[in-house]
C-alpha cells in the first residue's frame, strides 16, 4: 500500500516558512502533482517527503509507516531528480542496480529486475555506456529506471522533465503515463508547467506561498478553482478578472455588469467580489446563440489579436478611456482577454459586443480570494455545488 | 651555424647584430630562445643533484675527495654491498609505514572535515576554517618541545601518564597526521564543495547514509583531489628528516626512517659519501615511481577550483 500522507507538515528555515501547515492525503497508486510558482514550497514539500530536509513540525506517514524522522533510505521511495543526478563514476547498468546493490540483492534477482526495467525503458543496449556518452533523453530513462527497479512504495519526481527539450518533454510526459499504468505505483510528481500537470495527474495540488490551495482531479481544478490563485494558475492563458461588487441585480462593475439574483447563491448585497471568466467563456455577440445562458452583451474595442493558428487571442478593452494615459495597473483592470475561433475575422480597434457564457462565470470574494459560487446559472448552481461534494469525497 | 655567418658576411653587420634584426622582426625566435634558456636552467637545476648522486654512489670512497663532475671509476657493487653495511630495507620499510599510515590517516580524517566544511552549513565555519589555516602556518619546530615531553610519558592528565611513544613509529605518525591535515583539509573541501547536491541526495534516497554517500559517490568523483593531497602528504612524510630524528634514537627496530638509514652510513671515523649517495638514490626510486604514475592526476587536482569550468 503506496499512501503517503502528510499531517500539518511546517517546515520554517531562518526568516522564512517554506512549507505551511501541509496536509495530503495521496492513496496508493495515484498521480499527484504538486504545481505552483517558483518558490511556493512545491520542492521542499517533495524533500520532506524524501526525508531529504526534516520538517520543522507535522508528520509523514508513507505506507502507513510513519517515517518522519527516517532516513531517506528507509522510507520505501524512489526519486528522480530534476538535474538527473545519474552516477557520473559509474556504467549505466551500475547506477541502475546501485540501490539493489547497497541493499545486499542476490545478482540473478539484480539482473532480472535491471532487465526487467531496461526492457520498459528501452535502455537495454545502452546498460555498459558511461552517463556523460548518453543523450539527454537517455539518461532521463536511467534515472527512471533508477528509480522503478527498487520497487518503492512511492517515487517522488521532482521536475524530472524540465532540462529536456520541448519536443522530449512532451514524448516522455505520454511514457510516464504508460509508465504510471504498467507499475500502478503512487507517483508525486513536482512540476511548474501546468501543461504537465493536467495531461497527467489523477489530482492537481495546488500550492502557494508554502499553502496548499486546493487539490482536486485537473477538471475540477480548472472548473472549480477553490480560490482566485488558483483559477488564475491554472488554465492559460490565464482567466480574467473583473472587480466588483454584488448589487441587488446581480454582479456590477466600471463596465461591466451581470444580472443573477443575488438570494440565490452564496453572496450578499454589498459584498466586495471578483467576477471570473476564463478567455473561452467570452463570445461574440453573433455566436452567443450557441451558449445555453448568455449574459447582457458588454461593448468592447479590439485591441491586440495574437493568432496562434487553431485559435486566436483578443484583448478587448472599454474603449471609453484613452489608453494610451492610463498606467499598467489601469490597463490590467481594464483589459479582457478573449479566445474565438480562428476563422472570425477581427481588426485592431474595431467596436465588437461580447457575452459571457453565466454558467462557466466565477465570484471570488475580494478579501481572501476564495471562490464564493462557480456558474451563476439559478437552477444550474444546486448542481454545481452537488458536484463539488463528490469531488471532494 | 654556417649558414647564419654566410647571410651575416652579406649583410655586413656582426651575428649578434644580425640575430638581433631578425628577432626584432620575428619575437617568436625571442620567445623560443627564452623557452629553451628556462628550461636548460631548471632542468639542470632538478636533474644535477641527481646526476651528482651517481657519480659519487660510482666512485669508490678512497678517490671520492675533491669530486669532478666525471665518476672516477665504475663500481657498481655499491649498490649490493650497501645492504650488508646497513640494513637499508628496514630503514625504508620504516618509512613507507609512517608515510602510508600518516597518508591514510590524514585523508580519512580530512575527508570527514572536508565533507563538513565542503558540504554543510552551520554556525562557526568561518572561524574555524580560519583556525586551521592559522594552525597551519605553525612553524612545526615550535611543536618539538611540548611534543617530546608528551611521548616521553612526561604529561600527567587526571593522573595518567602520556603513552611513551619516544622511539616508536608512532612519535612520527601522530605530529606529522596533524601537521599536514591542515592542507588535506583545504584541498578536500574545495573538492568536495563541487560535487552536485543532487547526486548525494540521490545517493541517500537509493539507500547509504551521509557517510555512505561520501564514500560511494562523493570520494570517487573527487578522486584528483583525494590523489592530490594523498600525494604530497605521503611525499612530504617520506622526506621529512627533522622529526624523524629527534623522535627516534636512530635503530631500524625503533621505527627509524630512511634518513637515519642514509646517516647510518657515516659514524665516527668514516664516511661512506659512496654508500649514502647510493642508498639516496635507492630512497628516491619510490616517490618518483609515485609521481611519474600520478603526475597527471596530480597537475588536475592543484588545478582545480582555479578556474571555474
Amino acid at each position: 500500500m503506496g499512501n503517503v500522507t502528510l499531517e500539518h507538515v511546517t517546515k520554517q528555515y531562518d526568516d522564512v516558512t517554506a512549507v505551511n501547515d501541509m496536509n495530503l492525503d495521496i492513496q496508493d497508486g495515484e498521480f499527484v502533482c504538486l504545481v505552483g510558482p517558483s518558490g511556493c514550497g512545491k520542492s521542499t514539500t517533495m524533500e520532506t517527503i524524501a526525508g531529504l530536509t526534516l520538517p520543522t513540525a507535522g508528520e509523514i506517514t508513507i505506507a502507513g509507516k510513519d517515517v518522519t524522522k527516517l532516513p531517506p533510505k528507509d522510507r520505501g521511495i524512489a526519486m528522480v531528480f530534476q538535474n538527473i543526478a545519474l552516477f557520473p563514476h559509474m556504467d549505466v547498468y551500475d547506477n541502475v542496480s546501485f540501490g539493489l546493490r547497497l541493499r545486499d540483492f542476490e545478482t540473478e534477482e539484480i539482473d532480472r529486475r535491471v532487465e526487467r526495467a531496461a526492457d520498459i525503458l528501452q535502455i537495454g543496449d545502452l546498460l555498459d555506456r558511461q552517463p556523460s556518452e548518453l543523450s539527454g533523453g537517455q539518461r532521463q530513462r536511467v534515472a527512471i529506471g533508477r528509480a522503478i527497479v527498487r520497487e518503492p512504495e512511492a517515487f517522488l519526481m521532482d521536475e524530472p522533465l524540465a532540462n529536456l527539450d520541448a519536443k522530449l518533454r512532451v514524448h516522455m510526459r505520454t511514457e510516464l503515463q504508460r509508465l504510471h499504468k504498467e507499475l500502478d505505483t503512487t507517483i508525486i510528481y513536482v512540476t511548474h508547467d501546468q501543461a504537465e500537470a493536467m495531461t497527467m495527474s489523477d489530482r492537481i495540488a495546488v500550492l502557494n506561498n508554502g499553502q496548499l490551495q486546493q487539490i482536486a482531479p485537473p477538471l475540477t481544478c480548472y472548473n472549480e478553482p477553490a480560490n482566485r490563485f488558483v483559477a488564475g494558475f491554472i488554465g492559460s492563458p490565464s482567466m480574467n478578472f473583473i472587480e466588483g461588487e454584488v448589487g441587488h441585480d446581480g454582479f456590477e462593475s466600471e463596465f461591466i455588469s451581470v444580472e443573477f439574483d443575488p438570494t440565490a447563491f452564496d453572496v450578499s448585497v454589498g459584498d466586495a467580489v471578483t467576477l471570473g471568466v476564463r478567455p473561452e467563456d467570452v463570445h461574440l455577440t453573433g455566436e452567443a446563440g450557441s451558449i445555453a445562458h448568455p449574459t447582457d452583451p458588454v461593448d468592447t474595442v479590439t485591441d491586440v489579436i495574437e493568432p496562434m493558428g487553431n485559435e486566436i487571442f483578443v484583448y478587448l478593452t472599454h474603449g471609453s478611456r484613452e489608453r494610451t494615459t492610463m498606467d499598467e495597473e489601469q490597463r490590467k483592470g481594464d483589459q479582457l482577454l478573449m479566445s474565438v475561433d480562428p476563422d472570425v475575422e477581427l481588426s485592431e480597434e474595431e467596436a465588437v459586443t461580447v457575452r459571457f457564457d453565466r454558467a462557466n462565470l466565477h465570484l471570488f470574494d475580494q478579501q481572501s480570494g476564495d471562490a464564493r459560487c462557480h456558474g451563476l446559472v439559478s437552477s444550474h448552481s444546486t448542481a454545481t455545488s452537488e458536484q463539488r461534494t463528490t469531488a471532494e469525497d | 651555424m654556417t649558414t647564419a655567418q654566410n647571410t651575416d658576411a652579406e649583410d655586413g653587420g656582426g651575428p649578434f647584430t644580425n640575430w638581433v634584426k631578425s628577432a626584432i622582426e620575428n619575437p617568436g625566435k625571442v620567445h623560443r630562445a627564452m623557452f629553451y634558456v628556462a628550461l636548460i636552467f631548471f632542468m639542470f637545476t632538478t636533474l644535477f643533484p641527481i646526476y651528482w648522486l651517481v657519480v659519487l654512489s660510482l666512485t669508490p670512497n678512497d678517490l671520492i675527495v675533491n669530486m669532478g663532475p666525471i665518476p672516477r671509476g665504475f663500481n657498481i657493487s655499491v649498490f649490493v654491498d650497501m645492504w650488508q653495511t646497513v640494513p637499508l630495507h628496514q630503514y625504508m620499510f620504516n618509512s613507507f609505514v609512517i608515510a602510508i599510515t600518516t597518508t591514510a590517516y590524514v585523508l580519512l580524517v580530512s575527508s570527514l572535515a572536508g565533507y563538513a566544511f565542503g558540504r554543510l552549513e552551520f554556525r562557526g565555519k568561518g572561524g574555524l576554517l580560519l583556525l586551521l589555516l592559522i594552525i597551519s602556518f605553525f612553524p612545526p619546530a615550535a611543536f618539538i618541545l611540548p611534543l617530546f615531553k608528551l611521548f616521553t610519558g612526561n604529561v600527567v592528565l587526571f593522573g595518567l601518564h602520556s603513552p611513551d611513544l619516544f622511539n616508536t613509529v608512532g612519535a612520527i605518525i601522530v605530529p606529522f597526521s596533524g601537521l599536514f591535515l591542515p592542507l588535506s583539509v583545504f584541498i578536500l573541501t574545495t573538492f568536495y564543495s563541487q560535487i552536485p547536491d543532487g547526486l548525494e541526495d540521490a545517493a541517500r534516497v537509493e539507500g547509504t547514509t551521509r557517510i555512505g554517500a561520501l564514500f560511494r559517490v562523493i570520494m570517487p568523483l573527487s578522486a584528483p583531489g583525494l590523489s592530490t593531497a594523498g600525494i604530497l602528504t605521503f611525499i612530504a612524510v617520506y622526506n621529512e628528516f627533522f622529526f624523524s630524528f629527534l623522535m627516534t634514537t636512530g635503530q631500524p627496530e625503533n621505527g627509524a626512517p630512511l634518513v637515519w638509514g642514509i646517516l647510518a652510513f657515516q659514524s665516527q671515523y668514516t664516511s661512506l659519501y659512496n654508500y649514502m649517495a647510493a642508498a639516496s638514490l635507492i630512497g628516491i626510486l619510490p616517490v618518483a615511481l609515485i609521481v611519474v604514475v600520478a603526475q597527471e592526476k596530480i597537475v588536475s587536482g592543484l588545478t582545480a577550483g582555479a578556474v571555474k569550468e
